[in-house]
């Protein structure tokens, strides 16, 4: 009980802050877009057919009025607030009436299915990889794994994306040039097959590369950790490698790792928009991208809101999970 | 040890990752017998690659499985040709009016303040309910009761009433005499399309509603789309003969049509290499360029050099901020810029030759050229700027056309010798380059050059302009860079600030920059004779200050010009009747006003690579048989998509 | 002085960094030298292999790529360099003074850093770029770089900070009667310095990517030619898909090689100052 109050309650309690803060901001940055979204669709429909200006005036009013966006913006706050206790995130204004849950609903599995199955196994490869190179860093194979991993980090994502691109969906065309899957959302192998299919050019351009940030990182704790004296004692004790390896050294490093994953994975709902771009995979990162361009404010907000309280939760967990994870740390 | 190793495994993964690069390199040549060797389509649909028509969807759709389109909203490309219809086209390539559900075309009383429309029979909705004069009066008085949907203000200023005096005939009784309320029915781009009444009627609100299942008033209906926005499949209807686009053209059509954004014009150029994409709308001069090189059943409008299509009804130009206090404010120095740039450098070395010149706001088009263009070229060689006091100066060079041909010469490229239709490749003449005369009226005008021969203001602070553009508009970037170095050239500095195209066009409508490359306002045309439509939002009564947005008021004027002489012209047009013999005249007497005081320096028409690859489907428009508007997006390529027939060697049982 | 001698003699890596960095320095103060304006066009033929005249080749409208990396390296190294230097001592003085202050101060500090962390990243610079009227220049850029990595690693250090002062010495210290800034330069610091490093060469490769994705979108000043927008221009004029690798593989080589030797010259020194391995190293001369 005592536990609860003092660690638990106030912990929680910085969680509600942060998110509360943290949408409060998203709230108030996008409305200092120039122009608004009355005034871009009024000119998008204006590019496409003449508008007569002696009926605009009325048109904006209806817009205005349906948007929603009458009031002052602190009435707007107010009535946001309202709303998303609700469960409801008001409509897109790029795509009036849409509501903006159901454009989510559409781009997230994808995004968050994508991005969480990258970042497991990049953690994993990056971790395995960067310990063992770490530990044994003399070998020669592990100093041109090394060397390999240095070089490939700097490299933009979108650079890589883009050969991967070229080489595989033009040169040789193996893979599909556009969406997550072919044909209707079934049970069948050749849906869920199709989805690998999709998802493998994306995948191993993130893959490879956060690969390559995990290694350098694991890399650098191992080296910390296997000059340490347990390390050292369990050598002398004739311990086997891959016991020191496994019980030792990555134990150890476990701790940072494991809230690094935790935060990444908070972080998966931002979308990843240089990925939809490149290889016309679906997700939400182009809807916000979008989103912002056309000042919709109830898009971003909507987008951002999964976001927020994504990492929030995630350092949330990751903080109430450390006396788990090592025995050193007690709840205070 | 350690040293060696690390130099070592260095070396290692320099070496190979040099291998692969080249590797790469190496493959193109392989591409063609790759690509086409494979038979597994990649398609994201279940349907045999020869029953369908893989067209270029332009964007990605923020959502599917909706089809009111009468909500303001993303555009909707293609699909609302294929699905919709109303009264009445105008081809945007010939010109014609076309009479779609309405028999013939509309028949006003004298005064303009009513409009009967008599309406096809025989033209069926998908569910097999007749399309009857109910559906019509039924969508206007809809609309005209929820504002704030498409049209809905318009209809709601201009119809008293509506209604039916039998089955096919229907009444307009118009508040305000309108000679040009058809247009609200006939279609460039799109226009009121109408609503099933049996359907419609039925639902509470009108705003949220999905139209889902659709009923399909155009050839095809709705098969199946991306979740995600990527793509959308129409099929065919059975009964596609009772339908406008298939009574008008007697053709059926492929038996579905797909339309899929794969991205940027790269993406495009590899779908069409894998024969993925049988026609696209446009990608940029490279892009084509690969396109050419890997796709060799692919062409454009011609079948060689310039290839592009030139006869979208718009043009680019370059426009300054009238509504600042700046030196640009003085016509006499925007006529010193005018005559700072070479129409040839820019229209050859930046844009490749492939569009055409115009120096009046109006787009070169074989039909807009024999109104305008070719009655006015006389009036063009006899114009005269005054440079000083009483001394004159001709600015107009109708050598521009034969220059360019003699530069395409230098690059192997074929090109006719006759000038009437090297006229019809590259375009009109334009303003002569000619520094003397522009650093005259420059000097004239106060201002002078400083010991690095820059120029000065008249307040004697160097002079810079700032221009606006958006990159991902290709032209209108090219032609900046152009300007830039011309005018470097004579002394003057042009700051570019790029910008994303959406940011870019806000700027714009606000009035928020100094100069602006850009395209529309006086420089889009109509197919037909009348300017009204891209004049009409330039009189001075809906004139929007800078710092307030043009799109909010209707205005097309982001140059905010104020003149009392276009005011005149716009009024007497807006009262005639588009057929009217007047409106060519004013017409006219708009574009001589517009370069005598050279309000923006217009530079080319528009030019689009609209591409097909012929490995499948034939019978699209071309240069050689111009028969229909190759613009499939818009809402007549209804028609045209209709004439799109399969190649005979890939279905040699046909 | 003597530490730079110390870590040439001892440590290849640190060599090889410091190598390719007086190299990256000599490319940019070579642009200072070029003999055309950064912004300059058609100056040389067009769309030409790397070849004795052109080692780089030159790109879609006439210029040289060799020289324009000159001024890309400049411009990027200035930009992200910015960034770090604002970022960074930002964070280190707000993390270690939450650290040190601890109670109310820290968490009302931390509640603040945790509601800007929360918000993406990627999705916010967008935001910001669209908002600033005339779009980013290359010093708004650095700026808002800059402004954006501050709650992050202001978090780590922080957390090191704490750690720091749990560890023994510290009390020993304490016991001592070390005062409280002594103890933070001479004990702690120490300590911290290495992990600042490494920290700084990570968010040095964060503003450097974000510069370039930034720039693919179209997002900042594309007139000005940095890593990122040889990347953008390279790609707007289709060199990948003409077979132009050059126009490209410049300015991704180029930034690779930076990053590799900044990263080289961080982990020798890092693990040059880290106390322990300095013991070690004592202890092997001896």
């Amino acid at each position: 009980m005592n536990l609860l109050k003092s660690y638990l309650l106030p912990r929680i309690a910085q969680w509600v802050i942060t998110v509360f803060i943290g949408i409060t901001v998203t709230f108030i940055i996008p409305r200092l877009i120039p122009g608004d979204p009355v005034e871009r669709t009024l000119s998008s429909l204006g590019s496409l057919q003449t508008l007569d200006p002696r009926a605009v005036e009325s048109l904006k009013e209806a817009l205005a009025d349906l948007y929603g966006l009458d009031g002052t913006q602190f009435d707007q706050y107010i009535n946001f607030w309202k709303r998303l206790f609700k469960g409801d995130l008001g409509p897109s204004l790029s795509a009036f009436p849409t509501p903006v849950i159901e454009i989510i609903a559409k781009g997230l599995p994808w995004t968050v299915g994508l991005l969480t199955t990258s970042t497991l196994i990049s953690w994993s490869l990056g971790i395995a990889l960067g310990t063992l190179a770490g530990y044994s860093p003399k070998r020669l194979w592990w100093q041109i794994v090394d060397k390999a991993f240095i070089s490939i980090y700097p490299i933009p994502h979108y650079i890589l994306a883009l050969i991967l691109v070229m080489v595989f969906s033009y040169y040789f065309p193996i893979f599909p040039l556009v969406g997550g899957a072919s044909g209707k959302p079934t049970l069948s192998w050749t849906y869920i097959s199709s989805i690998f299919e999709h998802s493998l050019l994306p995948a191993t351009s993130l893959i490879v590369l956060s690969t390559a940030f995990r290694f350098i990182m694991a890399k650098a704790l191992t080296t910390t950790v296997a000059g340490s004296d347990y390390v050292g004692y369990a050598e002398t004790a004739g311990l086997s490698k891959w016991r020191i390896v496994l019980f030792y050294v990555i134990q150890n490093t476990m701790l940072p790792q494991v809230t690094d994953l935790g935060l990444s994975l908070g972080a998966v709902f931002s979308g990843a928009l240089i990925i939809e771009i490149v290889f016309s995979y679906p997700g939400i990162g182009y809807s916000l991208y979008m989103g912002v361009f056309q000042a919709d404010f109830n898009l971003i907000l909507g987008i951002t809101i999964f976001s927020i309280v994504g990492i929030a939760t995630a350092a949330l967990i990751v903080d109430l999970s450390y006396p788990l994870l090592d025995p050193r740390v007690r709840y205070k | 040890m350690k040293i060696r190793f690390d130099i070592i495994s260095w070396l290692i993964v320099v070496g190979l990752s040099s291998v692969l690069s080249l590797g790469c390199k190496d493959q193109p040549g392989t591409t063609e017998t790759t690509s086409s060797s494979s038979t597994k389509s990649q398609l994201p649909v279940d349907v045999p690659r020869q029953d369908v028509f893989v067209v270029d969807q332009i964007f990605r759709y923020s959502i599917v499985e909706n089809f009111n389109l009468w909500m303001p909203g993303p555009p909707s490309p293609t699909r609302q040709g294929l699905i919709m219809d109303t009264l009445w086209y105008i081809d945007q390539e010939t010109g014609e009016p076309i009479n779609a559900l309405a028999s013939q075309p509309p028949i006003y009383n004298k005064d303009f303040t009513q409009m009967t429309v008599k309406l096809r029979s025989g033209v069926y909705w998908s569910d097999r309910v007749e399309f009857t004069a109910d559906d019509l009066v039924f969508t206007v008085n809809n609309l005209k009761s929820h504002l704030g949907m498409n049209w809905s203000t318009e209809l709601d200023l201009f119809v008293k009433k509506v209604e039916k005096l039998d089955d096919y005939t229907v009444v307009f009784d118009l508040n305000l005499p309108n000679p040009r309320f058809h247009y609200y029915f006939e279609v460039r781009y799109n226009a009121v399309w109408m609503q099933p009444k049996h359907i419609w009627q039925e639902v509470e609100d009108p705003m949220t509603f999905k139209f889902n299942p659709l009923v399909s008033l155009g050839a095809y209906e709705y098969a199946d789309a991306d979740p995600a926005g990527y793509w959308e499949l129409f099929k065919r209807r059975d009964d596609w003969q009772r339908t406008t686009a298939g009574m008008l053209t007697e053709k059926e059509g492929p038996p579905y049509i797909m339309t899929i954004f794969y991205g940027g014009s790269e993406r495009k150029a590899i779908a069409m290499a894998r024969h993925e994409l049988d026609l696209f709308m446009n990608v940029d001069y490279e892009a084509f360029q690969a396109v050419l090189q890997k796709t060799p059943t692919a062409r454009s409008w011609y079948k060689s050099f310039p290839w592009a299509y030139p006869n979208e009804l718009n043009g680019r130009y370059f426009g300054f901020n009238l509504g600042q206090d700046t030196v640009l404010n003085n016509k006499q120095v925007r006529w010193a810029l005018t005559l700072a740039l070479d129409i040839v450098d820019l229209q050859t070395e930046y844009i490749g030759g492939v569009a055409r010149v115009t120096a009046i706001p109006q787009p070169a088009t074989p039909r807009l050229m024999e109104l305008y263009h070719d009655p006015l070229e006389e009036w063009l060689k006899s114009f005269q700027i005054e440079i000083e006091e009483g001394q004159f100066y001709h600015p107009y060079d109708d050598s521009v056309t034969e220059r360019i041909a003699n530069w395409a010469k230098t690059q192997e490229y074929n090109v006719p010798t006759d000038a009437s239709k090297l006229r019809l490749m590259f375009g009109t003449g334009w303003w002569k380059h000619d520094l003397k005369v522009a650093e005259r009226l420059l000097l004239n005008n106060g201002f002078t050059r400083n010991a690095n021969g820059q120029w000065l203001k008249p307040d004697g602070k160097l002079w810079t302009i700032s221009m606006i553009v958006a990159p991902d508009e290709v032209d209108i970037y090219r032609l900046a860079i152009g300007a830039q170095d011309q005018w470097a050239d004579f002394g003057l500095k042009l700051e570019l600030e790029t910008l994303q195209r959406d940011p870019y066009s806000t700027r714009n409508y606000m009035g928020e920059f100094e100069a602006i490359s850009s395209w529309g306002n006086a420089t889009s045309g109509d197919a037909t004779a009348d300017k009204w439509q891209s004049i009409f939002g330039l009189h001075s009564r809906f004139y929007t200050p800078v710092g307030k947005s043009t799109a909010g008021s209707g205005s097309s004027n982001t140059l905010r010009i104020k003149s009392k002489e276009m005011d005149s012209i716009i009024d007497e047009l807006d009262r005639l009747h588009p057929e009217d013999q007047r409106v060519v005249e004013l017409g006219q007497a708009f574009m001589k006003l517009w370069i005598e005081n050279m309000y923006s320096i217009v530079t080319i028409s528009f030019k689009k690579f609209v591409t097909t690859d012929e490995h499948y489907w034939t019978g699209f428009p071309t240069s050689e048989n111009p028969f229909i508007q190759p613009l499939y997006w818009f809402g007549g390529g209804r028609f045209t998509l209709q004439h799109v027939e399969p190649v005979s060697q890939i279905a040699p049982n046909r | 002085m003597k530490i730079l001698k110390d870590l040439f003699k001892h440590h290849l890596a640190f060599r090889a960094g410091a190598v390719i960095v007086l190299l990256v320095f000599l490319l940019v103060s070579l642009s200072f030298f070029s003999p055309y304006e950064a912004t300059e066009r058609r100056v040389v033929p067009k769309n030409q292999a790397p070849s004795l005249n052109h080692i780089l080749g030159t790109t879609a409208l006439g210029q040289d790529v060799f020289w324009l990396l000159t001024f890309a390296i400049r411009n990027s190294l200035m930009v992200a360099g910015l960034a770090v230097l604002i970022g960074r001592s930002i964070a280190v003085l707000l993390g270690s003074f939450s650290g040190y202050m601890g109670g109310g101060v820290d968490k009302v500090l931390q509640s603040i850093v945790d509601s800007f962390i929360v918000i993406p990243r990627l999705p916010l610079l967008i935001l910001i770029s669209v908002i600033v009227k005339g779009g980013l220049n290359l010093w708004g850029l650095a700026l808002l770089l800059g402004f954006l990595d501050i709650f992050w690693p202001s978090k780590r250090y922080r957390s090191q900070i704490l750690s720091l002062r749990e560890r023994e010495f510290t009390y020993t210290a304490v016991f001592s009667g070390m005062n409280t800034f002594n103890i933070i330069l001479k004990e702690h610091f120490p300590f911290f310095i290495p992990y600042l490093l490494a920290d700084a060469v990570s968010g040095f490769l964060w503003a450097i990517g974000m510069e370039i994705t930034l720039a693919i979108l179209g997002l900042c000043d594309l007139t000005r030619p940095t890593i990122g927008t040889m990347i953008y221009w390279g790609n707007y004029y289709q060199a990948l898909l003409s077979q132009r690798l050059w126009v490209l593989a410049a300015p991704v080589i180029g930034s690779i090689f930076i990053v590799v030797a900044f990263y080289l010259i961080s982990t020798s020194l890092s693990e040059y100052l880290d106390p322990r391995t300095r013991l070690k190293r004592l202890g092997a001369s001896q």
